[in-house]
This record gives structure tokens, sequence and C-alpha cells, in this order.
């Protein structure tokens, strides 16, 4: 296992060795990560960028509103919802890559169909709320809203909604597509055969970074 | 001149043979087909083979775009029967149209700066030196480092099949900057063309992130017992910090070109503003900045300069060591400069705009640390000329290439702490001083170092020698004509004359430059056909050239010297050696050289 | 780190950040909710309370990277090399909302239509039918 002994005066650096102690796989994914951060950052950097050269822009609040079966004048409630399922079904993901340390196959088994459940579950929030948005008329080049302060508005608030959340939206696709090929081997006894369930590390390092990102792009469509 | 180097005291020429025959080590040898050795192989030293037999070949195509479109600038409206069998109806008559010609330069940059300076240069010893170097079988992932060479293939053919499209290939430069790029109104190649170039881009971004996150992780787990950081050679500590720029700056691109695909494809304007096109009429699109795209290219496009310069430094570093028979000077020194242009490379990126609008408040602050980066590199030029310094050279091939790359890394250098202040940029930008500053630092002086790899480590990929004498002309007519062609264009920069103009004979200012543009084209002609001539030197040598009889033919400490003549996959015969020292112990208490597997004598001096 | 009572310890960890990822998100949507009902206009309290979101927006990002994605337990060199990289964005972010602003600026200042057309009101009903024969159209 990962966690061996260390002593304090180990020459991590001297070669022969990880100098942080990890396998290649899970720093690959790490610094893929840190990569997928700046392309994520560029684009919500970007986002800013035209907001900032913008006269105006409209208030969140007044274009989300609303809430399957419960009609619109709901602001914020709806994506509440999608990011506790999303941060829920982050922390089954630590359940489940805990349960791989301890070579728990039933554990690692059910927490990962639970943060299966809740990424499907997210995927179908979102898509209620962009046919939603779609009914009243927003898409890609189309803005129905106006400015916070009445004025004409630009199509990019669409335009960036709908761009960001995809690309959210596909990561978060393909992290529940990552899980269930998991769940198969974990199920199929691969990793009980190859000895540890570092692979669901990997994975979960995968589906904490989608909500981390989430984190982000809530705060700056929703929110602010 | 003797290749072989006058060493050869410590070679064991019985035991390579024997190696030669065997087994590569604990590894598999079992049946490999011909496509399992040579298509999809998974060796990192045949992946770096195809990366540069690849990049030659895009070397070669983007080199005759340019001798294509310095035919029209040296002869303007004359006609060349032989553009017309060429280009067909691009070149109708025999003269190059302004659509053709805009087409040449766009692909001939996109080509050079990403498909051979960086594919090429940091794909090729990338993959061959960061495993025999640091003591490794292969790669962290030979599968990742597979698919990072086919996607740029892919990314090769997609790029190739978009100058057969019926409209052209794209025309708006190789920076391509919207609103051109952006809508397919705008020009013949801004339709079809610029789709095709934007997934193949797109292909290209994966394949550098696939390969980058490879390179980081081997160079930081796969480093053989006792190869510290310190006693990493500085190719490879070069092509470490390529690939930290190429990770975090990469995605950026593929952002920017994201919202690009929409703003094409889908309706949006996130770059596009009050437009009105000729025969269009004015475009709904409202709200976007053109700057905005600039940025987020230039976020990429400056660390891609460092991208392209930092391993031709690595390679000059190691093959001039090596040659001078002397340690580097300088060894920390030259490592704290690659990490600060490593830095320096994520926050100067707005230099290229100083006169799109940006902000002059904000452009001062770029100023200053574009101004910054002189530091560093001045370090490295130093550090080049004092190890140097009462060497034993030896100028082979390699080694003069090394010489010349850093000649060129002044000569270019220096006009760009001319270009880094925006106030003399409002004269300069977009004129030949441009194009002459960034061909000399980073154009040639990159191939210049790419050469120097090539033909030092020549011997190690293929077990022969290139030709020497061919070697020799190829170097003086190439430092020659690199000279000839682009120091000439610093005065028609100065005079005004600016770039990406079809024709300048419309203007009575630069009819004085009549001349001088005819000579330029001919040098460029004659500089291309001794591309050619290495070109064969390559490939006959792979087959004819003199085999390589000693394991270490420079008597080099580095530990790709110390595996087979011929490695297999898995490089080393038996166990991969630990390494003693670091790399640079030449003309050490007396030793010609001491390998870095060499232990550590009782009595040794320290260094 | 302590080996012996690791799992439990591990165990408490994970609830204890679910809790605090939970109610930061809860003190978000209230400032958020606060923002829309009682200052509407733009002024020095809904800057901060933008600020203030953005703080907690950090705070959140903290925990999920350090106890959910375990950065916290790996060792002090693995750390910097994830987090030091991340100090670019600094620069990034600043160069490029200055800019941005500049444009705006820059257009108010020296277009005149633009100037002009900034302030024009818009109902909303008939800028949604507008848009949607634009694109019809």
């Amino acid at each position: 296992m990962a966690t061996t002994a260390i002593t304090t005066d180990t020459k991590w650096w001297g070669g022969g060795k990880s100098p942080f102690n990890v396998e290649y796989g899970k720093l690959m994914m790490w610094y893929f990560l840190m990569s997928d951060a700046f392309t994520f950052g560029a684009f919500l950097i970007a986002y800013g960028t035209i907001r900032f050269s913008s006269t105006g822009w409209p208030d969140p609040n007044e274009v989300f509103q609303s809430f399957p079966g419960l009609g619109s004048g709901l602001p914020l409630m709806f994506v509440s919802l999608m990011t506790f399922i999303l941060i829920i079904s982050s922390v089954t993901m630590v359940l489940a890559v805990r349960a791989g340390h301890e070579r728990n196959k039933a554990a690692v088994v059910k927490y990962l169909f639970w943060t299966i459940i809740g990424g499907i579950a997210f995927l179908s929030c979102q898509a209620w709320e962009w046919h939603h948005l779609h009914e009243e008329g927003a898409w890609w080049g189309r803005n129905p809203f106006v400015n916070q302060d009445g004025t004409a508005s630009s199509t990019n608030f669409t335009n960036f909604f709908f761009t960001i959340t995809g690309f959210h939206g596909f990561h978060v696709f393909s992290g529940v597509v990552i899980n269930i090929i998991m769940l198969i081997m974990a199920m199929t006894d691969t990793f009980e055969r190859r000895g540890h369930y570092l692979m669901i590390e990997k994975a979960g390092l995968y589906w904490h970074f989608v909500d981390l990102v989430w984190v982000f792009v809530f705060t700056c469509f929703y929110l602010i | 001149m003797n290749n072989e180097g006058v060493i050869g005291t410590q070679t064991d020429v019985g035991h390579v043979h024997a190696a030669h025959h065997d087994h590569d080590g604990d590894h598999h040898h079992h049946h490999e087909t011909f496509i399992s050795k040579y298509i999809f192989s998974m060796d990192h030293k045949m992946i770096a083979k195809q990366f540069l037999i690849t990049g030659m070949v895009w070397a070669i195509i983007g080199g005759l775009m340019s001798v294509l479109f310095r035919m029209q600038l040296g002869y303007p409206g004359e006609s060349f029967p032989i553009l017309e069998t060429l280009l067909g109806k691009w070149a109708k008559g025999g003269t190059i149209t302004p659509e053709a010609y805009y087409a040449l330069v766009t692909t001939h940059g996109t080509v050079l700066v990403f498909f051979v300076l960086t594919a090429g240069l940091s794909g090729t010893f990338a993959n061959f030196l960061i495993p025999l170097q640091i003591g490794a079988r292969d790669m962290a992932s030979p599968f990742m480092n597979m698919l990072s060479y086919w996607f740029f293939f892919a990314a090769g053919v997609v790029m190739l099949s978009s100058i057969f499209v019926e409209t052209g290939p794209f025309s708006g430069g190789w920076t391509a900057y919207p609103p051109l790029s952006a809508l397919g109104s705008a020009s013949p190649g801004s339709k079809t063309g610029m789709d095709l170039w934007l997934i193949s881009m797109a292909l290209f971004v994966v394949s550098s992130l696939l390969g980058g996150l490879n390179y980081i992780a081997t160079i930081l787990n796969m480093r053989t017992k006792g190869m510290s950081m310190t006693r990493l050679p500085l190719t490879i500590w070069a092509l470490f910090f390529t690939a930290i720029l190429g990770v975090l700056s990469f995605p950026v691109l593929l952002s920017g070109f994201i919202l690009l695909i929409f703003d094409r494809n889908f309706g949006t304007s996130f770059y596009l503003s009050d437009i009105f096109i000729q025969g269009v009429g004015a475009l709904p699109n409202e709200g976007g900045s053109a700057i905005l795209y600039q940025h987020l290219f230039w976020f990429l496009g400056h660390p891609e300069v460092y991208i392209i310069i930092l391993p031709a430094m690595g390679i000059v570093s190691e093959v001039m060591s090596t040659n001078a028979r002397k340690p580097i000077f300088g060894y920390m020194a030259m490592l704290g400069s690659l990490f600060a242009i490593a830095v320096l490379a994520f926050v100067v990126w707005a230099h290229h705009m100083f006169v799109s609008g940006l902000n002059p408040f904000l452009g001062s602050f770029f100023v200053l640390l574009t101004l910054l980066i002189a530091v560093p590199s001045a370090i490295k030029v130093f550090n080049w000329l004092t190890t140097l310094w009462r060497g034993n050279l030896r100028f082979t091939a390699g080694m003069l290439y090394s010489i010349g790359f850093v000649s060129m890394f002044i000569s270019g250098g220096l006009t760009g702490i001319f270009l880094g202040n925006s106030a003399l940029d409002i004269h300069l930008h977009d004129t030949y001083f441009i194009i002459a500053h960034f061909h000399i630092v980073m154009g040639v002086a990159g191939i210049f170092g790419m050469y120097a790899g090539i033909y030092h480590w020549f011997p190690k990929m293929f077990g022969r020698y290139l030709n020497n004498t061919l070697s020799y002309i190829h170097f003086w007519v190439t430092l020659a004509g690199a000279y000839l062609i682009f120091w000439p264009m610093h005065y028609e920069g100065l005079a005004g004359m600016p770039r990406r103009y079809y024709d300048y004979s419309n203007w009575e200012s630069f009819k004085q430059f009549v001349g001088l543009n005819q000579f330029i084209t001919i040098v460029a002609i004659i500089v291309f056909a001794t591309q050619l001539l290495f070109l064969f030197n390559f490939f006959y040598s792979m087959y004819k050239g003199r085999k390589v009889t000693s394991q270490n033919p420079w008597g080099s400490n580095t530990l790709e010297w110390t595996t087979p003549i011929n490695p297999g996959h898995g490089n080393w015969v038996g166990e991969i050696p630990e390494v003693h020292r670091w790399a640079y112990d030449y003309g050490k208490d007396g030793h010609d050289y001491i390998s870095q597997t060499t232990p550590v004598g009782a009595d040794e001096s320290r260094h | 780190m302590a080996h012996s009572d690791h799992d439990s310890a591990n165990k408490n960890e994970v609830r204890n950040v679910t809790i605090i990822l939970s109610v930061l998100t809860i003190v978000e949507l209230a400032l958020g909710f606060l923002m829309y009902k009682s200052f509407n206009d733009p002024g020095f309290m809904r800057s901060a309370i933008k600020g203030i979101i953005i703080i907690l927006m950090l705070a959140k990002a903290f925990y999920i990277v350090s106890y959910f994605m375990h950065l916290g337990h790996e060792l002090r060199n693995m750390i910097m090399t994830i987090v030091v990289p991340l100090g670019l964005f600094f620069w990034f972010i600043i160069a490029f909302l200055y800019d941005g602003h500049t444009y705006k600026v820059s257009r108010l200042t020296y277009d005149k239509y633009k100037a002009e057309s900034a302030n024009v009101k818009q109902p909303a009903i008939e800028k949604n039918e507008e848009k949607r024969s634009e694109t019809g159209h």
C-alpha cells in the first residue's frame, strides 16, 4: 500500500523512488487536473473579462428562479439543490475511496453506486434547467433577459452560461462514465486481482475536481 | 576531424557486441511485429524517431511554403510556370494569388511553430532523452506516450487535408485573430479551412498534454537510484520546464479556441462586436471583445516561444559541455535561470498586444516584466560563453550548431529588448523588424538547437554516424544563410515596411528594398536546398552511415551512453546503473571524463 | 498524523468537512438572497457581499482540495507543486479583468453611439420578441 512507514530521514529526492511517495498515475492525474483548472480558469476569466467590459449584466436571481413543480419566483432554490447533490456525491466518493483503501469490495460498490446516482441526478437537474431556459427563449446567441438596470443586454450572458455550464456538464458526464467503469471493474473483481484499489482513488480525484469546479461556476454564475 | 573522439578508454567493445544481439534486460522481447515495433510502438526511442521524422516532413512542407511566398515577395507579379504546376488555380499564370499567399504564410507559421518546433523538437528529445538520461526503462506510461504521437499525427493529417479543400486553408495568420478567423464570410480561408485548422490545433493540444504529463511524471518518479534532481543533466531540466509550460498554458489556448468555435458555428459573440461586412451588412453580434481572444491566445502564445527555446537551451548546454571537455559553467545558475524564464513566460503575454488597444498603464507592467527576461537570458549566454572559455573544443557538427545557437540567441535576444519597450513597439510592431526578431531568436535558434541534438544523438538513435563533410557544408551554409536572410529584415522593419503584405511595389518608400527582397529570396532558396542536403545525409546515414563501434563515442558522462549501441526496449541489459555524481565531471583530477555511474573516489577533489 | 485511530479520525474528518461545506454553502446562499432583496443597486454593500461570497468560495475550494482530494495529507513538496503554480492566476485575473474594464471605458469615451445606447432602457417583453424574430430571420 501507499502508506508504508515513513522514516524522517528518507532522501525523497535521491532517485530510485517517487519524491512524493505516490505512484505515477496519481501524479499524472493531479497534474492533469492542474491543467484542467487552467481550462476552466480561462473560461471563467474570459467570462469575467466580458462582464467587466459590458455596461450591464442580467441579475441571476431574476433569471434562475424556477423550480420544477413549484413554478417561478424562487431564486437560488434549484441551484442550491444541484449544489447539494454534487457535494453529497463527493462525500460518497470519499467513502468509496476509503473503502478501497480498506479493500472492502462491498462498500466500494455501494458508495460508487450512490456517487453515480448523484452524478446522474445532477445531470438531470442541469438538463431540466437548460430545457427550461430554452423554453424561455435563451440559447447560444439568444438572450431574452435584460440587464439589471433595464437596459438591453448582449447575448454574452447566455453564451457564457451555456458554454461553461455545458463544459462542466461534459466533465460530470465523463466522470459518471469513469465511475461506471470503476463500478464494473470493482464488481468483476479486477481490483481484487490487482491487489489494490488505486484506480478508484484517481477516479475520485477527478470526481472531486468536478465538484470543485462547480463551486466556482455556481458562485460566478448564480451568486455574483 | 575525428568523430569518434580521441578517448574511448573506458569503452568495452566486446561487452557491447554481446549486448547488441542479446535481449534487453529483464524486459520483454517477445515476437515484435512490424506494426508493434515501427507503427504502434510503445518504446520511447521509437516514438522519438516517429516524432522526429514527422517533424522533418512538416519542416520540409513548411519550409517549401516559405520559399513559395518568398518568390512572390522577391519578384512580385512575375510569372514562374513552376508555381502553377505546384499550386494550380492558386497560382494562375505562374503568379501566386493573394489568397494563396496569405494561406501559405499562415500555414507556414502554424506548421513551423507547432508541428516542427514544438512536437518535432521537444517531442523528439523529451521522448528520447528523458528515460535514457534519468535511468528509466521507458516513460511512466508508454501507452499515453504512443497516444501522444498519434494525436499529433492526426493533427497533422487534418492540417494537411485543410490545404486541399476548395476554399483553401486558413489564411488569417498563425495567431488566428478574430473577426477574420471567426467569420466564414470574412475570407475564403476562413471557411472550411479554418474549421479544419481549429480541429487540428485541438488535437495538437491533446497530444501535447498527453506528452507533457508523461514527461513530468517520468522525471519526478522514475529517476534511477542516486539520480537526485541536481544531478540531472540540463537537458532534462529544460525538458521538465518545457513540459510544465505546456501543461499549464495549452489548456488556455484550448478554451480560447472553444469560444472561437462557438463564435464560428453557434451564433455567439464572444469575440465579435460592431461588425459590418461588405455584401453581408451589419452583423447582429454585439458585446464581445476581439482583444479577449488576443489575451487568451498569447497566454499560451508567449509560453509557447519558451516551449520552443527551452529544449534547445538544454540540448546546447549538454552538447557544449561535452564537446568543450569542461563542466558546464554555473550549473545551479543555469537551472535557476531556466526556472526564472519558465515563471516569467507566464506573466508577459500582453507585450504582443501593446498596440491592440491594451490599457497603456497595464502595458507598462508588461514592459517591466518583459525586460526582466533579459536577466536570466544573459546569465545563460554568459555561462555558455564561459563554458567555451579555455575549453578543449571539439568542433563536431553538434558543437558547431550549439555555438551557432548561442550566436543566434544573442542576435535575436538583443532586438527583443527593443521590442519589449511599448514606446518603441508603436513604431516597430507588425513590421519586418518583428519578423527578423522572432525568426532569429525562436525559429533559427530553435532549429539550431534541434540540429545540435540530432547531430549529437544520431549515433545513439541509429548506431551510425552522419557524414561529416555534408554536416559541415550544411552548418556553414545554414548559419550564413540565416543571417543573410533575416539580418536585412531589421533595416526594412526600421524603415516601416509592414509584415503580411502581398506586394510592396505600390509604395514609393519601399522601392529601395526591391533588390534586397530579391537577395533574401535567393538566399532562402539556397538555404532550403541545403536542408534537403541534410535530409539526404540523415536518411543515407541511417542505412549506410559509418557504424558506431564504441559505446560512448563522444566520451560523455550521461547515462544514455552506458546502454548498448543499439539499445532494445528497456534500454539497459540487466540492472539499471546507479548514479553517483552529476553529469559534468569533465577534465576533473586529470581524467578526461568520469561517467555518472562511477562511484566517487576517496581522494577525489570536490567540484 | 496519528496512525493508531487513523480510521475513526478519518471518518470524523469526512463528517466535519461535509458539515463545513454545507454551512458555507448555506451562508453563501443567504448572502446571495440578502443581496437580491436589500442591495439591488450597485454600491459598496453589494461589492462587499460579493467579496465575502468569493472568500467563502475559496474556503470551500480549500476544504474540497485539502480533505476530499486528500492533498493536505500528501508530502509538503507535493502540495507545493500543486499550489504554487496556481499563483499564476493572480496576474492572469488582474490583467484580464483590468483590460476588460479598460475596453468598456474606452468605448464609452470614444464611441458616442455606445455611450448613448448604454442608457436606453428596454422593456423585457419587447426585447424578448425582438431577439426571437432576429434569430428566426
